[in-house]
């Protein structure tokens, strides 16, 4: 186990070093004077030659290639990600302010889609080649190509427009600050539906399908078919034998979701307005607010780092067969 | 009596062609294939057979209702829904063919030299993967896209070089299994070069699994392609996207229901094909699964 511990984590570095390395290629290789990542391009019209100059020492443009990545690597590491151009505040302070309204509204609908997801991946499983295991595959499929954006647009029409049920967006309402203890919470949950339902219908038909393949292939293992020829009854082979292994593989959706679910919070919080790191970073795109831009860049590519590489250790705790394998 | 020899792409086709489904979808993919292709041709001017052009300004009749002359109603500048949507698919299309193609060679030709030399070729190629798997897609898209200004290009190359990954992943796992089957001795046997191996006896044979990730890689384009014109940095304005007639229906929700409901359907409908396309070719292809 130690090795394959040890070995994970020298593999996490070296990915730390291609994430940084990828950053800073596409950075460089955007067209245009690299000055502006620091002065922004008004900036570089704006500032005289000699003013330029001094700032391109400061932040060692004037120096080669290799040197200017180290230096910046010492300032991700340092977590130094600069100011932003905007409101000149530290980049870090603004994504942990925002950081908060993402994990609640993608926490919440991660343990949707999951609860959710999975019941329903390893039911129809356990039906295999009835018509409800067809119907449901199929369903899952038709869930997974409906575009979140869309499906925004429709739950607002209906449920805020016409039914005049549920806020059109926001995180809370105007009268926020007049309402009581409970009331606040009553809205700020009424704030959360439409968005969560948005980030997890698709997740959930992702956690079914993932799910449904797992139980399948535990099923046609021998030790099933001897529980079977014992005489279990087809209940308790799936309760004791099938369910607990086949969830194991599940783990590894931890590390393969979190990209996909900052994805969706771009979408769903620049539709929603929900205060988070995703219209954040698509508002500093617009603007080009460069430093927001590479500090949210590489903090969601490290935090994925770090879940696939946690969803890595945990699998091989759970299933002995992956740390002994070789790669 | 001898049976006529069936080759695989035949009993694949044949397997294929019996879900319903899927011929549906094959159908109706072609059907939105000719509409995109004779655009200029079905919707341009009075003459033609919707008799607007995508950027055809009707002042009297903005956001107006579904009627017998606008079938799908007009946008807020009072252009004809039906036929924006019409050009919007050859954008849809265009896009999502080649971000597709764009992943298929680069994946193809990266999964391919894992495959083939193993050991550090390999293992470099898979760390790639493994941190371009670390960006959140969109992310990566956006930023491309906006700082590289956008254009069906910047949004290809964008597409292109954030989903090459699971076609290289299963063309390496492709290769590794061929590469100890017999014809492939005999071609290095009979003095053939790394190149020609490759590329005229592997790859040909490994084909199969990377179409259907290439039709799941599709349906993810044209999602993909929306949202970032959904998101005001697609394909720029003028050109009619589907993305971009609900975002101007997002202004407008209040009142216009045909912005958004046609558009959506039509995305949804054309991803949905290009996924029941793949999952069925994939069943169609597995032995399994007779």
């Amino acid at each position: 186990m130690l090795t394959y511990v040890v070995r994970r984590l020298l593999y996490g570095v070296l990915t730390f070093f291609g994430i940084t390395i990828a950053i800073f290629v596409l950075v460089h290789s955007v067209p245009g004077d690299p000055i502006t990542f620091y002065v922004g391009t008004h900036g570089a019209q704006s500032l005289s030659r000699a003013v330029l100059e001094e700032i391109r020492h400061e932040h060692h443009l004037d120096e080669s290639l290799f040197r200017q990545y180290v230096w910046w690597l010492r300032g991700i590491v340092t977590l130094d990600f600069g100011n932003s151009f905007i409101d000149h505040r530290l980049v870090t302070e603004r994504i942990a302010e925002k950081m908060p309204n993402t994990i609640i509204l993608n926490g919440i609908a991660f343990l949707v889609a999951a609860l959710l997801g999975v019941p329903i991946g390893l039911w129809s499983a356990a039906r295999s080649g009835q018509p409800v295991e067809r119907a449901s595959a199929v369903t899952t499929f038709l869930l997974y190509s409906l575009p979140s954006f869309w499906v925004a647009l429709l739950l607002m029409q209906f449920f805020s427009v016409r039914m005049n049920f549920l806020p059109l967006f926001g995180m809370t309402s105007d009268d926020y600050l007049d309402l009581n203890a409970a009331m606040k919470l009553v809205d700020r949950a009424k704030h959360l539906v439409l968005p969560v339902v948005t980030l997890a219908y698709a997740q959930l038909a992702i956690f079914a399908r993932f799910s449904k393949s797992a139980l399948t292939e535990v099923i046609r293992q021998d030790y099933i078919v001897t529980a079977r020829a014992k005489g279990a009854t087809s209940g308790a082979v799936l309760w004791h034998h099938a369910f607990r292994n086949a969830l194991i593989p599940l783990i590894t959706l931890l590390g393969l979701t979190l990209p996909y679910l900052i994805s969706g919070s771009v979408i769903v919080e620049q539709i929603f307005q929900w205060d988070g790191i995703g219209r954040l970073y698509f508002d500093s795109i617009l603007t080009r607010d460069y430093p927001t831009v590479l500090g949210l860049s590489v903090a969601t590519a490290v935090a994925t780092l770090i879940a696939s590489l946690v969803a890595d250790l945990l699998y091989a705790a759970a299933d002995p067969r992956i740390r002994l394998e070789t790669r | 009596m001898t049976k006529a020899a069936v080759g695989m792409w035949t009993i694949t086709w044949r397997r294929f062609r019996r879900s319903r489904l899927a011929v549906i979808a094959l159908v109706y993919v072609g059907f939105v294939a000719l509409l995109a292709i004779a655009a200029p041709m079905i919707a341009n001017s009075s003459k033609s057979l919707i008799p607007f052009g995508p950027n055809d300004v009707d002042a009297a009749n903005r956001l107006h209702p579904p009627d017998a002359q606008h079938r799908f109603g007009t946008d807020e500048l009072g252009r004809d829904v039906l036929a924006r949507m019409i050009h919007g698919a050859r954008v849809s299309l265009t896009v999502g063919i080649l971000a597709t193609a764009m992943a298929l060679v680069v994946g193809s030709f990266l999964g391919a030299m894992a495959g083939y030399y193993g050991g550090a070729v390999d293992w470099l190629v898979s760390r790639l993967i493994e941190v371009v798997l670390c960006f959140p897609l969109l992310f990566l898209a956006l930023a491309i896209v906006a700082f590289f200004g956008p254009s069906v290009w910047t949004i290809m190359i964008a597409l292109g070089l954030t989903t090459w990954t699971s076609e290289a992943r299963f063309v390496r796992g492709e290769f590794l299994r061929i590469r100890e089957m017999e014809f492939a001795y005999a071609a290095r046997a009979s003095g053939a070069r790394d190149a020609r191996i490759i590329f005229r006896h592997l790859l040909p044979n490994a084909l199969a699994p990377v179409l259907v990730s290439a039709s799941f890689g599709v349906a993810y384009a044209i999602l993909t392609e929306s949202a970032l014109s959904f998101l005001g940095l697609g394909v720029p304005l003028p050109t009619a996207t589907w993305g971009s007639i609900l975002a101007s229906a997002k202004q407008f929700i209040e009142y216009a229901w045909w912005l958004v409901v046609f558009p959506g359907v039509a995305i949804f409908l054309t991803v949905a094909a290009f996924n029941i396309i793949g999952d069925r070719f994939r069943d169609a292809l597995d032995p399994r699964s007779e």
